[in-house]
């Protein structure tokens, strides 16, 4: 006899708490540096600074709006996980990954060659720009091996713990996401 | 009333004791310390590495004092000079009173007085610990071969740019930090978490003891407050290392930026150093007076107010900065709003003193010294409103007096009230109460005698951080007295330490509630099993030991009632209202933390001498020392 004699009432997992926590601080993180981004442009009469091209619009836009729509398979993955279906949940979690893995290739080609045309190191806006960009996609890659240990857990079935940490890894790629849309929403305003 | 002993009744009771005896005992010897997850244990840990570092904050700080006891001295040298008082701030703040008060007082005793069996992530709370004592361990080895930190504890650029500062030093202030910054991290979202999750059953939010409430206060600071600083030291080590230009205005930088995303955490850390100092006296003062604390829905509001404020009141510490008249006006402002929470908790304390029956012993000593230097030094800190008065006295002795006043008066004095209060819980023994008593009075006149001139030469005009000073200029004295007053003070802690310890040594048995406090932890014996409550109890009030539930407590022990010895279990509760939601396998002890926090500060170690692929490796490896910590799962109930 354990905890029979009380009743019970469901509540998120403190998992799932964890992740919030995780999310809480990661979000001040961005926070500051995009604090810092703004900071540098309105104390600077032109911006971009130094004659450097501002961000294109669809080749920025759009992998990232892309890699955003992955919030949908992940959280219809914790909700398979929940209701025990293990097939639907891996499914769910290998087609974002899809996605994930493509914008991330993409995003590294890119950055790559941005940084062969103007150096993190050429003034304060490159410095904020790539820095902010490379977080961005270091916190990418982050999530990217939060799913595939996901889908190496999920491999040998379905338990508590499992679908505990299907859905804080969901609730890390909604952040994950939203960040990387107030990022490029950041970068492109120097556009405007 | 509830004096609980080990409620072990029937032989059913008893066989459940022996199980969890057998499910929650910690593994033996060195190895069951390095491997440790049980809360107490890692408390312990952080109290004794916190205490290491303490005596070398306060070596440091008498090196100065004695530096600057008399005009024209040369007994240490500038640049030693600089050496000594940043890490004197970097070790008293982040390897000292932050890990003392939530890494040894609140890990040890927020599951105690929530009813839990351990933290909601005990491997978390490892890993903390041991990146805690790596960022200490590597900012000494700094200090001992001459790199450590010179530019201050708060680092101001360009002083701390490769330009003015081109050795390693900066680069391990950088790192260090960082490294400090992820173990304080990891413990605020434990504590949330943990307050969050795992109270006992019933103990709604308005019944979370005030020193759990301080806690939470200090962890949501921490948790929002340190990415800031995270941000800062990456973009300097990036300036210094790669060569961006963060802080450098001729690329379209700024100077400023350090000084704004430093203080964005700097002041709220002010109060996140407090705030769990007020939580220590609102523990103290009921368990002195014998009755509930004043206002006590007040005062877990103000708890909270106190830290949220503080984010708003950042940018009075740059006032001489030549910020916007508008932006002075604000922060102003904000600066008198803080002393509102302030205050409500300084009444609460005052009342409950006059309206209940306090005894005088030595934990409540230290709580009246405390609401002293406290008053004292918020006073002065009031007067930081007056915009023209901050910028006169802005880099001078009178600063250094408002917040030590603070930091050592508000913040350090409760610390030892709370070790000689908590002293029979956690050992089992009695201190000796005159020698306490004498070791209180001495710390309160050596304390007073160190910070108190230190307002009036600030006033005279002495420039803080200036390892001399010319005579003739009326503040030899003054220092002298200082100087002083900071042996007095080592008399007064030595005299506290030896107590504390020939007490552990000869001490008389405490009995599991010695003070008769109201809170869980009273309830069990001392020192507390490895289980910590033999029965997860089920609370009534915000002072569960004064509710007589020692008798429903063995009922239950027998009957078998939330006893969950069938595993090494506990219980989750529902956010709010504290309704049972589940029970959870916890882990027991792994060696995982330790080596994961030792790859990571070998991470660290390998940047700051700049053999980055080195320092990859070491980055491959936390990986898999996370991989190989997920390898375990916990049972399904």
């Amino acid at each position: 006899m354990t905890a029979a004699a009380f009743p019970r009432r469901p509540s998120l997992p403190a998992a799932w708490w964890g992740m919030v926590m995780l999310i809480c601080s990661e979000t001040v993180l961005f926070a500051c540096m995009i604090a810092t981004y703004f900071y540098f442009r309105f104390r600077s009469p032109i911006w971009p600074q130094g004659g450097v091209s501002p961000p294109e619009l669809i080749s920025t836009l759009v992998p990232a709006l892309c890699l955003a729509t992955t919030s949908v398979p992940m959280q219809l993955a914790a909700f398979a996980a929940r209701a025990g279906r293990l097939a639907w949940t891996r499914l769910y979690v290998v087609a974002a990954l899809i996605v994930q893995c493509g914008y991330l290739g993409f995003e590294i080609r890119d950055y790559n060659n941005q940084q062969n045309a103007v150096d993190i190191t050429h003034n304060a806006y490159t410095s904020i720009y790539f820095t902010l960009l490379g977080a961005d996609h270091g916190h990418v890659v982050i999530g990217a091996l939060f799913s595939f240990w996901l889908l190496w857990k999920l491999s040998k079935g379905l338990n508590r713990y499992r679908t505990n940490a299907t859905l804080a890894i969901a609730w890390y790629w909604h952040f994950a996401n939203l960040a990387t849309l107030a990022v490029v929403g950041t970068l492109l305003s120097a556009r405007v | 009333m509830a004096v609980a002993t080990p409620p072990a009744v029937t032989p059913a009771g008893t066989e459940r004791l022996d199980r969890l005896e057998r499910m929650w005992e910690s593994r033996p010897g060195i190895l069951g310390w390095l491997t440790t997850t049980d809360h107490k244990r890692i408390g312990l840990l952080y109290f004794w590495a916190t205490l290491v570092f303490f005596g070398a904050g306060g070596i440091e700080a008498l090196m100065m004092r004695t530096q600057l006891a008399e005009p024209n001295n040369n007994l240490i040298g500038p640049a030693t000079y600089d050496e000594l008082f940043s890490m004197h701030g970097i070790t008293m703040i982040f390897l000292f009173i932050i890990p003392m008060t939530t890494g040894a007082f609140g890990n040890y005793l927020l599951p105690l007085m929530i009813g839990a069996r351990d933290m909601a992530f005990p491997r978390m709370n490892a890993l903390s610990f041991w990146i805690f004592v790596s960022s200490g361990i590597f900012l000494y080895i700094a200090l001992f071969i001459g790199v450590a930190p010179n530019a201050g504890w708060y680092n101001y650029v360009p002083l701390s740019g490769s330009q003015y500062d081109p050795g390693r030093n900066i680069d391990v202030y950088c790192l260090g930090i960082i490294l400090n910054g992820i173990s304080s991290t990891l413990t605020a979202a434990q504590f949330i978490v943990t307050i969050f999750k795992s109270r006992a059953p019933g103990m709604s939010l308005n019944r979370l003891p005030l020193f759990c409430y301080a806690m939470f206060a200090a962890a949501v600071g921490l948790l929002f407050a340190l990415p800031s600083l995270t941000i800062d030291t990456i973009f300097l080590f990036l300036d210094r290392n790669i060569g961006t230009h963060f802080f450098q205005p001729a690329h379209g930088g700024s100077t400023l930026l350090w000084q704004t995303l430093f203080w964005f955490f700097g002041h709220p850390e002010v109060y996140i150093l407090i705030v769990p100092a007020f939580g220590i006296a609102t523990s103290i003062i009921p368990a002195f007076t014998q009755r509930k604390l004043v206002g006590f829905p007040l005062v877990a509001i103000a708890e909270v107010l106190v830290i949220v404020i503080g984010f708003g009141v950042f940018s009075h510490h740059m006032y001489a900065t030549g910020l916007p008249t508008v932006g002075l006006i604000f922060f102003a402002a904000a600066t008198a709003m803080v002393v509102i929470p302030s205050t409500i908790q300084v009444f609460s304390w005052l009342m409950s003193l006059i309206t209940g029956t306090p005894r005088y012993r030595t934990p409540l000593l230290f709580i009246g010294g405390f609401i002293f230097m406290f008053v004292i030094g918020g006073l002065s800190g009031m007067m930081f409103v007056a915009i023209p008065l901050d910028q006169a006295t802005t880099h001078t002795y009178f600063i250094l007096a408002h917040f030590h006043y603070i930091i050592f008066g508000a913040a350090v004095f409760p610390i030892f009230g709370g070790m000689y209060y908590w002293f029979p819980k956690v050992t089992g023994k009695m201190y000796f109460e005159r020698p306490g008593q004498i070791s209180f009075w001495v710390l309160f006149v050596g304390t007073n005698l160190l910070f108190f001139p230190m307002h009036i030469v600030g006033l005279l005009g002495m420039p803080r951080r200036d390892y001399t000073y010319p005579s003739g200029l009326g503040w030899g004295a003054y220092n002298l007295a200082e100087t002083i007053g900071g042996y007095i003070t080592l008399v007064g802690i030595l005299m506290l330490l030896g107590n504390l310890v020939v007490s552990y040594l000869r001490g008389e048995e405490a009995g599991p509630d010695p003070f008769h406090g109201g809170t869980l932890e009273w309830t069990i014996p001392s020192p507390p099993p490895d289980y910590n409550f033999a029965v997860i109890p089920k609370v009534r009030s915000a002072y569960p030991n004064w509710d007589g539930d020692a008798a429903e407590t063995t009922r239950r022990l027998n009957q078998g009632v939330l006893v969950l010895e069938q595993g090494h279990e506990q219980v989750e509760t529902t956010v709010a209202d504290g309704f049972l939601s589940d029970v959870v396998t916890m882990p027991h002890s792994s060696p995982w933390p330790i080596l994961l926090a030792f790859f990571l500060a070998m991470v660290v170690l390998f940047l700051t001498l700049g053999k980055f692929g080195v320092a990859g490796i070491m980055g491959i490896l936390c990986l898999l020392a996370l991989f190989g910590w997920h390898s375990q799962e916990p049972a399904d109930e």
